[in-house]
């Protein structure tokens, strides 16, 4: 934890580069949380992404002394780590429905209307992917708002945008990614 | 994003949001006027709109509710071949804490972990303990633990669970001891035993009680519902018992304004149980009147068996809608829910609570729905303002009596419709009148309400003046002064029965302004703190008038000193008279105020002369010089100050007053020199502290008030002297 708050710190005083050194950080915890939420009763309840996220915030570094600028880091970074929590969670079930033995699910074999919500979030992630490649600025906004949970009030603030942009481009993105899952999957 | 792609988002943003096909078809002719490319790929995107929308919502869902299991959990760590170490780190069970043996770990919050531990001694009994968790030990959370520990403690209330015992471990983490409480959620409880709606409306009544009583302590639960209210049979009859309370208060951070943390706290909560202010991702402003919409939601659940909304709906709605619904959407009244249920379903709901589905539609219709529907106002200032006054409520229905609950009034239903339809009602001023006239209130309800409406008022000022200065203690205690400040200004009276903490908080603010120099903020917090002073033993009130009466001269409020010095000496009781005395000679005095004095000073010289045996300190002697040298007898002043020196008690503060007061009762005999040399002894002891810079000080180095007082002296001493001696002194 105090790991966290170092970097963090050192973020703040703009030493290191963030992402790469907050990330693995962030994922453990969040990972940590998220099996504990998930040991305890209503798990499906409690795992709102935007709450572990907060939470793991909260935790990591308490009070509100960091900077905005830190907040900033952390977002994008706790954004990736629930990304990567929910993919390999869904990698799994989606593989164990399928007869197991396949540790990852070729999205070709989807049938895009009448996937199951594991695999909407597989489908979203390969996008994404794609996305990122294209766009990093469009998919930085996706992430966010759609692994990390933040409102579109949230994001503006996160990337410095105005919520118009953010309502905006969100929209713009849905499309283009649907468009293109659908395209992958003729 | 480069420009095409901006321009493309722009005009798909827009034409998605065009319902009418031809308004829309108008939009991208004129938007898209000449690029043909441009319309064909909004057009081709829009086509997709509607199943685009779905796909991300669907996939919303499931990030929202992603179903793991725990064997999702094991993949996780298989797939990152990390280990968890948790377990390996925290306490062990079979440990011991203290006094106290840890069985079984029973639960985990935000930054503390809960466990079911045995206390050997003095009594063999199982308790909850918990402690912070491994990590969270930083000096704020710390602070916020203890806060919260301090709240829990001064809660005494047989329906909620006690505070027995704080401590630290070894390693330093502080943990307290909550009596453990076995029993029932009120929900499972009332279901099992078939208990009637009206032996449910008691039960609930005890848990009103309850939460109105930690509203009294300052303390919001903010998360109650039917799982932190367990029942426990007592001598055969159920007692509910309120349990986790505000524990995450403590540990989350709260009291900081950052929305996001807000944020946080909020939806790790329980949606249906929360109110539209708490949903509000701005939901800084949380008062007690949440908890009410909390025990509505409760009562609502008690008597259908149903949430008014329902949880899973909620959750799966997503953040933004589920806001929208507790903000905008009216629940059903619950005689109309329970109505609209299913055959089955109301047949089981009826047995349950020990009635034919018909007795228990008659039964809610009516006053229970109104009892219910004002607690879940989407208005907070519309809801009961008291647990007290929604438990009272429920008890006249018991008794048969009217309630104050009642459907909206015609009028206030004519005032929706009014704003609701401007136009219409432009010139309905005279139909309005009408109807209030035809409202015809009973003259003597309309008071019998007004008066229970204003005792609502009263208690509830009290309980928020309760939570406010709560939260003064903990701002004070991470150092937030100015906070602090801030939420004590916002105190609508001075609170008739605040806690040690309370009354501390004051003091510390007062102290940190008057030690920065902010004489007006210092002077309002211990004019407020002399003014409630009273649980303190009265040395310490004394040293408080005295702090007080200094800052209120550095603040130059001359009304308010004069104010401060009558209280001061009217109150003044004989183990004060020392410090009040002296405090109350700072500055020069009236004639009438020389008389008010007297008595005290003559009891203080009385008091003074050396005797055999018993010592006199240098602090006791002070006031009697200050005394003399104020009455023009300067004699005995220089007589007092000298004999205050030579006892060499080594108060600096004492000996500066000492020197100054000799300077200047020497000069005002003419001895020139002397005066002279004794003023540069004071003024070298006083200036050399403040160089130092002003801090809390101890009663041996003397307090920050003295020095300022001793301050005041020089300036007076100064002003006489040097004023008057204005020839350079011959070297």
């Amino acid at each position: 934890m105090s790991n966290i708050t170092l970097v963090l710190e050192s973020v703040g005083r703009g030493e290191r580069k963030p992402t790469e050194e907050l990330f693995p950080l962030v994922y453990q915890e969040l990972r940590r949380m998220a099996a504990a939420r998930m040991a305890g009763e209503a798990a499906g309840h409690t795992l709102q992404p935007t709450a572990l996220v907060h939470e793991a915030w909260l935790q990591l570094v308490g009070d509100g002394e960091q900077t905005w600028q830190n907040r900033r880091h952390f977002f994008g970074a706790a954004a990736e780590a629930m990304r990567r929590i929910l993919i390999l969670n869904a990698r799994r079930k989606s593989a164990l429905k399928r007869g197991g033995g396949q540790s990852r699910v070729n999205i070709e074999d989807l049938e895009i209307t009448a996937a199951t919500p594991d695999e909407h979030i597989l489908l979203i992630d390969e996008a994404l992917q794609w996305l990122e490649a294209e766009d990093p600025e469009t998919a930085r906004m996706v992430l966010l708002k759609f692994f990390g949970g933040l409102t579109n009030e949230e994001v503006a603030e996160n990337l410095g945008v105005s919520l118009r942009t953010v309502n905006r481009q969100w929209l713009y993105a849905k499309l283009k990614l649907f468009r293109w899952i659908r395209d992958q999957n003729k | 994003m480069n420009p095409e792609s901006q321009l493309e988002a722009a005009v798909c943003f827009v034409a998605a949001n065009v319902q009418d096909p031809a308004l829309r078809t108008q939009f991208l002719e004129q938007a898209c006027a000449g690029d043909a490319q441009l319309r064909a790929a909004v057009e081709e995107l829009l086509l997709a709109h509607g199943d685009a929308e779905k796909f991300f919502a669907e996939g919303r869902a499931a990030v929202n509710a992603p179903d793991l299991d725990t064997q999702a959990a094991a993949s996780i760590q298989e797939a990152t071949g990390e280990i968890q170490q948790d377990d390996l780190t925290d306490e062990q069970i079979g440990s011991r804490i203290g006094r106290y043996t840890l069985l079984q770990r029973i639960g985990e919050g935000g930054c503390g972990t809960v466990y079911l531990a045995e206390q050997a001694e003095p009594v063999r009994r199982q308790v909850a303990l918990k402690v912070i968790k491994l990590g969270m030990d930083t000096k704020n959370v710390i602070a916020r633990f203890e806060a919260e520990r301090q709240a829990l403690a001064m809660m005494d209330h047989p329906n909620i669970a006690r505070v027995l015992d704080a401590g630290a471990t070894e390693t330093g983490r502080p943990f307290f001891v909550m009596e453990l409480v076995r029993g029932t959620r009120i929900t499972k409880y009332c279901d099992e035993n078939h208990l009637d709606t009206v032996q449910r409306l008691e039960l609930f009544i005890q848990v009103c009680h309850a939460i109105q009583h930690a509203h009294q302590k300052g303390v919001i639960h903010r998360d109650i519902k039917p799982s932190n209210i367990l029942v426990t049979l007592h001598d055969g009859a159920p007692v509910p018992k309120v349990i986790d309370f505000g524990i995450a208060k403590a540990t989350e951070g709260r009291l900081t304004n950052n929305t996001l943390f807000t944020a946080c706290e909020q939806f790790v909560g329980t949606p249906a149980y929360m109110s539209p202010e708490q949903a509000e991702i701005t939901g800084l402003d949380i008062d007690t009147r949440s908890d009410i919409y909390s025990l509505g939601v409760l009562l609502y659940e008690l008597l259908t068996g149903r949430t008014p909304f329902d949880t899973n709906v909620l959750m799966q709605a997503g953040l933004d809608e589920m806001r929208r619904t507790l903000r905008e959407k009216e629940p059903q009244m619950p005689s109309t829910m329970i109505t609209s249920l299913r055959r089955t379903e109301l047949t089981l709901t009826a047995s349950q609570r020990h009635a034919e589905p018909p007795k228990l539609i008659s039964q809610l219709k009516g006053d229970l729905d109104w009892i219910v529907m004002k607690a879940l106002e989407k208005d907070r200032n519309r809801r009961y303002d008291t647990a007290n006054g929604l438990a009272m409520d429920i008890q006249r229905y018991l008794d048969s009596e009217p309630v104050v609950a009642r459907p909206p009034s015609r009028l206030y239903r004519l005032q929706k419709l009014v704003r609701r339809n401007n136009i219409v009602f432009a010139a309905g001023g005279a139909v309005a009148l009408a109807l209030v006239i035809g409202l015809g209130l009973s003259t003597w309800l309309f008071f019998r309400e007004r008066e229970a409406r204003e005792r609502e008022a009263q208690l509830r000022a009290e309980a928020e003046d309760r939570a406010k200065i709560t939260q003064a203690v903990m701002f004070v205690s991470q150092g937030k002064y100015d906070d602090a400040d801030e939420t004590l200004k916002q105190l609508k009276a001075v609170p008739s029965n605040p806690t040690l903490d309370g009354v501390s908080a004051f003091r510390s603010v007062g102290e940190w302004m008057a030690i920065h120099g902010r004489w007006q903020q210092a002077a309002e917090r211990y004019s407020a703190l002399i003014k409630i002073d009273k649980l303190d033993n009265v040395k310490q009130i004394a040293l408080d008038y005295e702090a007080c009466g200094v800052v209120l001269a550095e603040s130059q409020d001359h009304e308010a000193y004069a104010d401060f010095w009558r209280m001061a000496v009217t109150n003044c009781s004989t183990a004060q008279i020392e410090t009040i005395l002296i405090t109350c000679l700072e500055l020069p005095v009236s004639q009438p105020q020389m008389a008010a004095l007297k008595p005290l000073a003559d009891h203080q010289e009385s008091n003074s002369v050396p005797r055999a045996k018993s010592r006199v300190s240098e602090w006791a002697m002070m006031p009697v010089a200050a005394w003399k040298y104020r009455c023009g007898d300067y004699d005995a002043a220089m007589e007092w100050s000298q004999r205050a020196l030579e006892l060499k008690s080594k108060f600096p503060a004492c000996d500066a007053d000492a020197y100054l007061i000799l300077a200047m009762a020497d000069y005002q005999r003419g001895h020139n020199g002397e005066a002279l040399a004794e003023l540069a002894q004071g003024r070298q002891s006083v200036e050399t502290r403040f160089r130092a810079g002003l801090d809390h000080g101890k009663a041996e180095a003397s307090y920050w008030f003295d020095w300022v007082f001793a301050r005041r002296l020089l300036q007076e001493a100064s002003a006489l002297i040097d004023g008057d001696s204005a020839q350079p002194t011959p070297e």
